[in-house]
């Protein structure tokens, strides 16, 4: 079995999660990548996707596992060549069998574009954050927030803006980070929010590392 | 476009992956010479399943200089964004805004999808009528099946394309890469072009009472027709949607037209000649269709796939070929129900189009399907494992009496009765019967026809809701007001393109759709009253001697012919399959491969 790590950028963040899977598995018919497929009745081709990243996040760190035959390499490379636009393979390397992406990720690491500039330890010292979610309702989420960094570098809107780095729990019990934003928003002012996922953790390991430990 | 703010806008809207183009198989954007951009009046998952626009861009690509982009209706939510952004509407391949394009091309599927064209003129910052648009805007092109009854949007559009389009689309291309002036260009195809018509050309005249006087144009617009479709382009690869879309799957045509005449059908007259595909090109196209798309399920498509005479060399061929893809065959009649062909994929319910409750009827629509075929084929899906039927019937056909919706009933309950001696049933028999109200269509022996009244249509209801109120049976029917709608624009004149565009301006789009449609029924209505447009002068029985708005089009199938058909019709007269002999309907004097075949088998017998 197989891990590769692929980028939705260039239009594809805006394809939601049912709708990459989708492409995922026609992308592999095309590039001829042989999946194996579950036992039984209705047989099911064996791939399995990281938790969802929000519709319109540019993401460098999704993870999917494939069981196949093809070597890394050799499925980077028809990966890519099969692939829309905006879906990408950065990496794929072996891993053992069955990870279970969606259980073990349980950190990511975003840059948060357009929230004007604040302390992060006015956030971090507090006891208590809350944020209101997608269904409206009001949550408190201090401790899914591991650390927010200030920093400046070239951005899509030009060089030198500030921006936040900021670490905080993804996978099953994500904080997500446009209703953090938002949040930061709120107090802080701000505006032309954009967010990129750069890196995925496992605790405090990149999630690379951890699962080629595995190998 | 500032991409920015289009992300911020695109982060706010249900489903953006619409607006974002980038499918996979998309050609690189360029600066053609001649840029034309396909515009289909519904949303990005209705229009990325629909064929006919894939053949025209294929048709327009192979010119070169010529490039070819899409568009799609926004939803409302992205639409009000653009508007207040001002933003306007844009191709989703280059991202250029559609007023750049030289040429835009409405592909006109059913005719409640007209509010929609001038939505996306609308969004496109291009005036709506023809009139007021100067050479600085696109010339607006249209075609597709509802281009056959081109004059409720003769005020909208430049020029339309009636017919098949591999040639004529092509045509057009070449044409306007010679010629720049919008005036000399649409003078000129008008002239030169089978299947083109420009309605800024044409004049009609009217009689005090409302119906057509005339026309001051003698020439008939003859359809264009491809002739040789076993070399006529198609696409050998598809772009793949972003999102699912309606149908997610390949597509290849297997055969253009019907060989069987039913007489409300309008495809079944205006696609005609029939004419058949290779089985071996069919199966090639296929091997590539789905190497370059991906997609697990392929989809043959006619308008009756079980009359395509190579059908069981076809199916073990694509098998073969594709182990892994799934076969559709979406409309199999029901005396062409035959174990081989049913769908492989494990489906528990199959649908049946009877149309009719009882033979009389079905003769007189010359459906042509006797009850020990429904029967049978019923049978042969019980026995594969079928679980569950739905069955389409139409009201309101001519000559319909209360027997003939009581034959509804039987047949479901014959249904039931032969599914109640099959051994073991494991599940119970779900049987869905689902009624529409007959819409008299243009070029069919029906055309003359009177629709039905809503109060009518609301009786004959009554008594199917009685008469099919029985456990494990699900009745439904569809929205009066929407057929009635659809049946005005189907034989509308220029004077309802009035309405069209009162309707849009007061807000009414998407009205293909039953929950916009419904909300906004009464604009509809009040559009009418605010016109002086009389809805029910569409809707009448019309005389057989009456100029018909359409009269100007020759579909190449004789209006002696129809008029024939519609005389068999009241006698009650099966006319059958152009199969078993030549019916003469007109195109035999043209082109017809059928013919062609029956007469080279008469010499050969004598």
């Amino acid at each position: 079995m197989i891990v590769f790590r692929y980028r939705k950028t260039d239009g594809a963040e805006f394809i939601s999660h049912l709708d990459t899977l989708r492409h995922l598995n026609k992308t592999f018919v095309r590039a001829g990548i042989l999946v194996k497929k579950s036992a039984g009745f209705h047989p099911h081709p064996l791939v399995y996707m990281s938790s969802p990243i929000g519709v319109g996040l540019v993401s460098y760190a999704e993870y999917c596992s494939v069981d196949t035959d093809v070597s890394p390499d050799e499925f980077k490379k028809l990966f890519n060549e099969f692939s829309p636009r905006g879906i990408k393979c950065e990496r794929a390397f072996y891993t053992v069998k069955n990870v279970n992406l969606a259980a073990v990720i349980n950190r990511a690491e975003y840059e948060i574009f357009g929230v004007n500039e604040f302390e992060p330890q006015d956030v971090l010292g507090r006891k208590e954050f809350f944020i209101t979610d997608k269904r409206g309702n009001e949550k408190e989420v201090r401790n899914k927030i591991y650390s927010i960094a200030k920093e400046k570098r070239d951005c899509p809107r030009g060089s030198g803006e500030a921006y936040l780095k900021v670490l905080i729990e993804a996978g099953n019990n994500a904080l997500r980070p446009d209703c953090f934003a938002e949040k930061l928003v709120s107090l802080y002012g701000g505006s032309h929010v954009s967010i990129i996922k750069r890196k995925a953790f496992v605790a405090e390991e990149d999630v690379d590392d951890y699962l080629s430990e595995q190998e | 476009m500032d991409k920015l703010n289009l992300n911020e806008i695109l982060s706010s809207v249900e489903k953006p992956a619409r607006y974002i183009g980038g499918e996979f198989n998309e050609k690189t954007p360029f600066d053609g010479k001649f840029n034309y951009c396909i515009c289909f009046p519904d949303v990005y998952e209705v229009g990325m399943s629909n064929l006919g626009i894939k053949i025209v861009c294929e048709a327009i690509d192979s010119v070169d200089g010529a490039y070819t982009d899409r568009c799609f209706a926004p939803w409302p939510d992205f639409g009000e964004k653009l508007k207040e952004n001002d933003i306007p509407l844009y191709a989703l391949g280059n991202r250029k805004p559609l007023k750049t394009f030289d040429m835009l091309g409405f592909s006109l599927q059913y005719e409640m999808s007209y509010t929609n064209v001038l939505y996306m003129l609308d969004l496109a910052g291009i005036p709506l009528k023809s009139a007021e648009r100067g050479e600085e805007y696109p010339i607006i092109q249209a075609g597709g099946p509802c281009a056959c009854n081109p004059e409720p949007m003769a005020d909208f559009i430049d020029i339309f394309t009636i017919g098949d389009g591999e040639e004529n689309m092509k045509a057009l291309a070449e044409l306007k890469l010679e010629v720049k002036s919008k005036d000399e260009f649409l003078r000129r195809a008008a002239e030169e072009i089978d299947g083109v018509y420009v309605p800024a050309l044409m004049e009609v005249y009217y009689n005090d009472d409302g119906t057509i006087k005339g026309f001051s144009s003698f020439k008939k617009i003859k359809k264009a027709i491809c002739r040789d479709l076993a070399h006529a382009v198609f696409p050998k690869r598809f772009l793949v949607p972003n999102i699912e879309a309606v149908f997610d799957r390949g597509v290849i045509e297997v055969m253009r037209g019907c060989y069987r005449g039913c007489r409300f059908c309008q495809a079944g007259f205006i696609y005609r000649p029939v004419r058949e595909r290779d089985a071996d090109a069919s199966v090639e196209t296929a091997k590539s269709l789905i190497r370059m798309s991906g997609f697990d399920e392929l989809s043959l498509n006619s308008l009756s796939t079980g009359d395509y005479s190579r059908l069981k060399e076809l199916i073990p061929k694509l098998r073969e070929a594709l182990p892994d893809v799934n076969l559709a065959l979406p409309s199999l009649r029901l005396d062409s129900f035959e174990g081989d062909f049913v769908q492989e994929t494990r489906k528990s319910s199959i649908t049946f189009a009877p149309e009719a409750g009882t033979q009389r009827l079905r003769d007189v629509i010359n459906k042509d399907v006797t009850e020990r075929e429904i029967i049978s084929g019923v049978t042969q899906a019980f026995e594969q494992g079928y679980t569950s039927v739905k069955l389409y019937f139409m009201l309101g056909l001519p000559t319909e009496t209360d027997d003939d919706l009581h034959g509804i009933r039987d047949i479901v309950f014959k249904i039931r009765d032969i599914y109640a001696v099959r051994p073991k049933a494991l599940k119970n028999l779900r049987v869905s019967v689902s009624v529409s109200t007959f819409i008299p269509k243009p070029f069919t022996p029906f055309q003359w026809e009177k629709q039905a009244t809503k109060k009518e249509v609301e009786e004959k209801i009554n008594l199917l809701k009685k008469d099919l109120f029985v456990k494990g049976v699900n009745f439904s029917w569809n929205n009066y007001e929407l057929s009635e709608m659809e049946a005005v624009f189907a034989r509308g004149d220029r004077r309802t393109g009035a309405v069209i565009e009162e309707a849009y301006k007061s807000g009414c789009i998407f009205d293909g759709w039953t929950s916009f449609f419904d909300a906004n029924v009464e604009k509809w209505y009040a559009a009418f009253e605010k016109t002086g447009v009389n809805k029910d002068f569409y809707t009448r029985e019309w005389g057989e001697n009456e100029i018909l708005p359409w009269d100007f089009i020759d579909m190449c199938v004789e209006k002696s012919f129809l008029l024939k058909e519609r005389h068999a019709a009241y006698g009650e007269k099966v006319t059958g399959s152009c199969q078993t002999s030549c019916k003469g309907c007109g195109l035999q004097k043209i082109y017809c491969p059928k013919f062609e075949q029956h007469k080279t088998k008469k010499l050969n017998n004598a």
